[in-house]
């Protein structure tokens, strides 16, 4: 899967400046980068809910299955479990629910399969979301900062999770997350984003351990990895 | 106070012709007019607060204008459409109730949007977001959109009953307050005032009051199982 280059403007400030990027089926990308790096606006453009300047499509290819799993999921007014089957691509189906509450289980939230989604934790809610979103197999999936709200152990078993949909689906995914430890747990390869410019790319090795640029080895010091 | 509370009582159970129509007329004017204000004012509300458009800006000044449009003015429009002389004389509407309920419709429409635009912009970036990272239909979204404003839905509806019960205004300019014909609650009580006679429109009152606190308890106890 190849990017086209692309930029984002608000007024005169540039938010985003991307050059075209490859994604291979199977790897994990991490994005790491400061707030206010541009890593959402990024993700926004990559799964079309924002336009780039250059209004066109992200993707060079035919039109692509993106799943996008937002930093802010909503959960809406039903119960845990058709929120979750909200994000089967055919909810009523006995398969569906099956799925439905083996992710519930694998998450730990089996228990609140009929609690209202509204009445969740926030913890709660992102490992529901996260559940909802990995109903549908996508050629990329884009989470972002998916752990943000989880404890260790959530955090854990939602890694897991991710891990095991990376290899039943084959998907490329993409990791927004301010975890370097996370970076280094998941990725095949990490972006480092810093002012709306894509500073370095390469295998979580090496971006993580011996960064090329000055930049990426200052936030990495500062994070103290 | 205690006589002209024992006169409505008196009143509604004696059977009173009169009484009973200007209940019915009041009844149909403010649920018709507020149901069709709702069925216009939530799709509306919900477009409103849905578009990310540069003229929306304008499109909201202008509704919130039309929020505090005066009954008055509204009734002195339709008047004008509907009388003798105006262009819409042909339809027979001046000093019906069918004309009442228009202008109540312009009335309330703008009210309901207002309260429905509000709230939809409010949910609408996170709807939006999460149902297009689901690649959930249009339809599909707009439902599960409607399903989170069921609340929203019917405090806009209680907004709009409740305005239309109270209003003077609008309905008495082009409904006339005709006898057995086109007077409701709200312009019985003007006339008995200005009758003199307080006792009746006093009672008249009490019977607005309790039919508002009828409807408010029924509205209140659907909006206490929603948010359940």
């Amino acid at each position: 899967m190849k990017t086209c280059s692309f930029t984002k403007t608000y007024g005169s400030h540039t938010v985003l400046q991307a050059p075209a990027m490859e994604l291979s089926p199977g790897r994990i990308y991490a994005v790491i980068g400061a707030n206010g790096s541009g890593k959402s606006t990024l993700v926004k453009i990559l799964s079309g809910l924002l336009a780039s300047d250059e209004k066109q499509a992200p993707f060079k290819e035919k039109p692509l299955c993106i799943g996008h799993l937002p930093q802010k999921p909503y959960a809406f007014r039903l119960n845990t479990l058709n929120n979750v089957l909200l994000g089967a691509a055919k909810m009523d189906t006995a398969a569906a629910k099956e799925k439905a509450l083996d992710l519930l289980t694998k998450l730990g939230i089996e228990t609140l399969a009929s609690k209202s989604a509204q009445r969740l934790s926030g913890g709660e809610t992102a490992r529901m979301a996260l559940a909802r979103s990995m109903m549908q197999d996508y050629d990329l999936f884009i989470l972002d900062e998916p752990t943000a709200s989880l404890d260790v152990q959530s955090t854990i078993l939602a890694e897991n999770q991710i891990l095991s949909y990376r290899k039943e689906t084959g998907a490329a995914i993409l990791l927004i997350t301010h975890s370097l430890k996370q970076a280094r747990r998941l990725a095949d390869e990490v972006w480092y984003l810093q002012n709306g410019q894509i500073i370095e790319t390469g295998t979580s090795e090496q971006v993580l351990y011996s960064p090329a640029d000055a930049r990426t080895r200052q936030f990495l010091e500062f994070y103290s990895l | 106070m205690r006589t002209a509370f024992f006169q409505a009582i008196e009143l509604v159970f004696s059977g009173n012709r009169q009484l009973i129509n200007i209940i019915q007329v009041t009844m149909r004017m403010s649920l018709s007019s507020s149901l069709v204000a709702l069925l216009l004012g939530v799709p509306l509300g919900a477009l409103l607060g849905t578009i990310s458009w540069k003229g929306k800006g304008i499109l909201v000044i202008i509704n919130r204008t039309l929020m505090g449009l005066p009954p008055v003015v509204c009734g002195l429009i339709c008047y004008l459409l509907f009388s003798g002389v105006g262009p819409l004389r042909h339809l027979g509407l001046l000093f019906t109730v069918e004309g009442m309920i228009i202008a109540q419709v312009i009335l309330l429409t703008p009210l309901i949007i207002g309260n429905m635009e509000s709230h939809v912009s409010d949910i609408s970036p996170a709807i939006r977001e999460t149902a297009k990272g689901l690649r959930l239909s249009t339809a599909k979204t707009v439902l599960l959109l409607m399903n989170e404003s069921q609340y929203q839905i019917f405090a806009s509806y209680l907004l709009g009953l409740g305005r239309s019960l109270a209003e003077v205004g609008a309905v008495s300019m082009v409904g006339g307050a005709i006898a057995f014909k086109t007077n409701v609650m709200s312009t019985a009580i003007m006339n008995y005032t200005n009758m003199g006679n307080f006792t009746i429109a006093l009672a008249l009152g009490i019977i607005l009051l309790v039919i508002a606190l009828v409807l408010n308890i029924i509205t209140a106890l659907i909006q206490w199982r929603l948010r359940r």
